[in-house]
């Protein structure tokens, strides 16, 4: 059992990191394949794409020895995983954004604050060490349309561009956290099969070491 | 058709804690053979064993353990409102039983246990709240020679107990903070590099160090932290360049260790393994963690933990370990498949032979075979008695012969 099994998040980031593997010389793999296929094996290694918030729980229950994932995700989970390296791709922030036209836009903090988030365990220690009366509100999607039907007063999300916030007359108040992909490893992973996830590692930390230097040239 | 119609449901399926599990007949033999395995090795190398209450006060855990733990206790509060808890690990109970009525030797003390711990872990995670526990606790013995006793003992029992192809991971809980000293990082600084590893986030730990002006011997081996690992040469590549006394002696120490290990005859199963510690607090010396590549769980771990004992009142060295019995039939499950659940001869009798039967099966059991009687005469099992003799089948063949006869023929190849 030489293989390594990788989880592969559904989603934003699939492509990336499918494209990050090749550049590191992993795996060839054509995302267009797991449409058809959930588990594709290419040399000893064995792929599976899975729902971005289940590759923490593939790994940590040794469902598969490594698993490539944002890291908003790690933020939410209980799940315990080595966090190897940051890939640096699929960049995104955390950010508290609230409608142009309220007090909170203009830098005057009410004292309780309803906030809508698909991230509550993050929304909890952002606001933990801050003496405001916080309820958050735990929502699964299209956080965007609680302050425009008075659901909350403001909104936890994550935003790569910026531009679904501007549309929906958002503006950010503050920032929450950065995130990135990560490679992540099963605890027993990481001793029993040292030498192979150790490789997979160093390899993707230098394929993203020769992008950014690519990217700068 | 699917068949889910005929699984009984309603209120005839409820009444089950979730978290918690059954084990049929099969796995619990398999569990309870493991725990017997691992106690009766215990018991050879001279340790003792105790039992200890399920329930402790919660003050009495808090002296133990930190708060992470304490957090995901089962709490409750009896009828005089003490405030108790079920344990969530059982090595602060033997503490308390060494202070408290052991305190007077003879050391070194060598105690052993075993029994359930309970997590108040989030539901759905797939992880149980309640599990097997079998540990040793070795005290008032200071030396190296305790804790690779340790390991051995942790080791031997695992490879009892049916767990192939163990690895054991030994570090030491004084070489990360020992080496942040001396490489000069600042109190904030030291903290967020060891609650970042304690994390296991080592992206974490990489962006804390770079904003530190941190040496750079100590910041090349922080940095190469998952690869800090393997045999005793390890020890000499880790010590180059190495300034501050504590990393030094830390090498040190897990170079006697190793000699330790080799005369238990252990070394090609262990790894020395410079950040495999998390628990700073709590451990004090050499630590270890077990593996087996048939499980994504350490299957056991231990170590020096010198401070306990003091929180009761008793400043005695003491080193230890915990084996999880659970993962440990998990891992033997899925390599092997599930253990043979225990053979039981049937024996039937004809009217008229029943006392004849229940003699064959008391000649049987002093010979240690499981065998259970028919309680109605006709049964059609292993062993039919009539009051013409017993017939019994022995690879394919029919044979047949007085109940001393069957008792021999039975019993052959048991001891």
């Amino acid at each position: 059992m030489k293989g390594l099994r990788i989880a592969l998040p559904g989603g934003a980031l699939f492509e990336s990191a499918c494209s990050l593997l090749g550049a590191a010389g992993a795996a060839r793999l054509d995302p267009a394949r797991f449409d058809r296929e959930l588990s594709i094996r290419d040399g000893d290694n064995v792929f599976v794409k899975v729902r971005p918030t289940d590759v923490p729980v593939y790994v940590e229950m040794g469902g598969c020895e490594c698993g490539i994932v944002g890291k908003d995700i790690l933020w939410e989970t209980s799940r315990e995983c080595y966090e190897l390296a940051d890939l640096k791709f699929g960049g995104c922030r955390l950010v508290l954004a609230a409608p142009r036209d309220s007090a909170l836009a203009r830098g005057v903090w009410p004292l309780s604050l309803r906030v809508a988030t698909k991230y509550p365990v993050s929304a909890r220690r952002f606001f933990a060490a801050r003496s405001l009366n916080v309820v958050v509100v735990r929502l699964h999607g299209s956080v965007e349309l609680a302050p425009l039907t008075g659901l909350a007063d403001c909104v936890l999300d994550i935003t790569a561009t910026g531009r679904t916030l501007a549309a929906n007359n958002l503006v950010e108040v503050a920032e929450a956290g950065t995130s990135t992909a990560r490679l992540i490893a099963n605890h027993a992973a990481l001793k029993t099969r040292n030498e192979s996830v150790g490789a997979l590692a160093v390899a993707l930390r230098r394929a993203v070491t020769e992008r950014l230097a690519a990217g700068a040239a | 058709m699917t068949g889910l119609e005929a699984l009984p449901s309603g209120a005839a399926f409820r009444g089950r804690a979730d978290g918690f599990a059954d084990y049929l007949v099969g796995p619990a033999a398999g569990r309870r053979l493991i725990a017997d395995r691992f106690i009766e090795t215990f018991e050879a190398w001279g340790y003792g064993f105790v039992v200890t209450p399920l329930i402790e006060p919660v003050g009495t855990i808090a002296a133990g353990v930190g708060g992470a733990q304490q957090s995901a206790l089962f709490r409750f509060m009896d009828s005089d409102g003490a405030l108790l808890a079920l344990v969530g690990e059982r090595t602060v109970s033997v503490a308390r039983v060494v202070a408290t009525q052991l305190h007077e030797g003879p050391f070194p003390l060598r105690l052993c246990y075993a029994g359930s711990v309970l997590r108040n872990r989030a539901l759905n995670a797939g992880r149980r709240r309640e599990s097997l526990q079998a540990g040793c606790e070795l005290i008032g013995a200071d030396g190296l020679a305790a804790d690779a006793e340790c390991i051995a003992l942790a080791a031997a029992a695992l490879e009892r107990g049916g767990v192939e192809h163990i690895q054991v991971d030994v570090g030491h809980a004084d070489f990360i903070p020992g080496l942040l000293d001396s490489a000069g990082l600042d109190a904030t600084a030291r903290e967020e590099v060891l609650a970042a590893l304690a994390r296991r986030d080592l992206v974490a730990v990489e962006s804390a160090l770079e904003a530190t002006d941190a040496a750079d011997a100590e910041r090349r081996l922080l940095l190469a932290f998952p690869t800090l690992r393997g045999g005793r040469e390890i020890l000499d590549t880790a010590a180059g360049g190495l300034r501050g006394e504590r990393p030094h002696r830390a090498l040190q120490e897990l170079a006697q260790l190793w000699d330790l290990l080799e005369a238990h005859a252990i070394t090609d199963r262990v790894h020395l393994d410079l950040g495999a510690v998390r628990d700073w607090d709590y451990y004090t010396g050499p630590t270890f963690e077990v593996f087996s590549v048939d499980s994504g769980f350490a299957l056991g771990s231990g170590g020096r933990y010198d401070t306990l004992l003091s929180r009761f009142g008793t400043p005695l060295p003491a080193t230890g370990f915990v084996l999880h019995v659970d993962r440990c039939h998990d891992s033997i499950v899925r390599r092997a498949g599930a253990l043979p659940a225990p053979t039981v001869l049937q024996v039937s009798w004809e009217r008229d032979a029943h006392a004849d039967a229940l003699e064959l099966a008391r000649a049987l059991r002093r010979k240690e075979v499981a065998c259970a009687c028919d309680l109605v005469a006709g049964g059609d099992g292993d062993v039919q008695v009539s009051s013409s003799g017993v017939r019994w089948s022995r690879g394919g063949h029919e044979e047949r012969g007085s109940i001393g006869a069957a008792v021999t023929a039975l019993t052959a190849g048991t001891p």
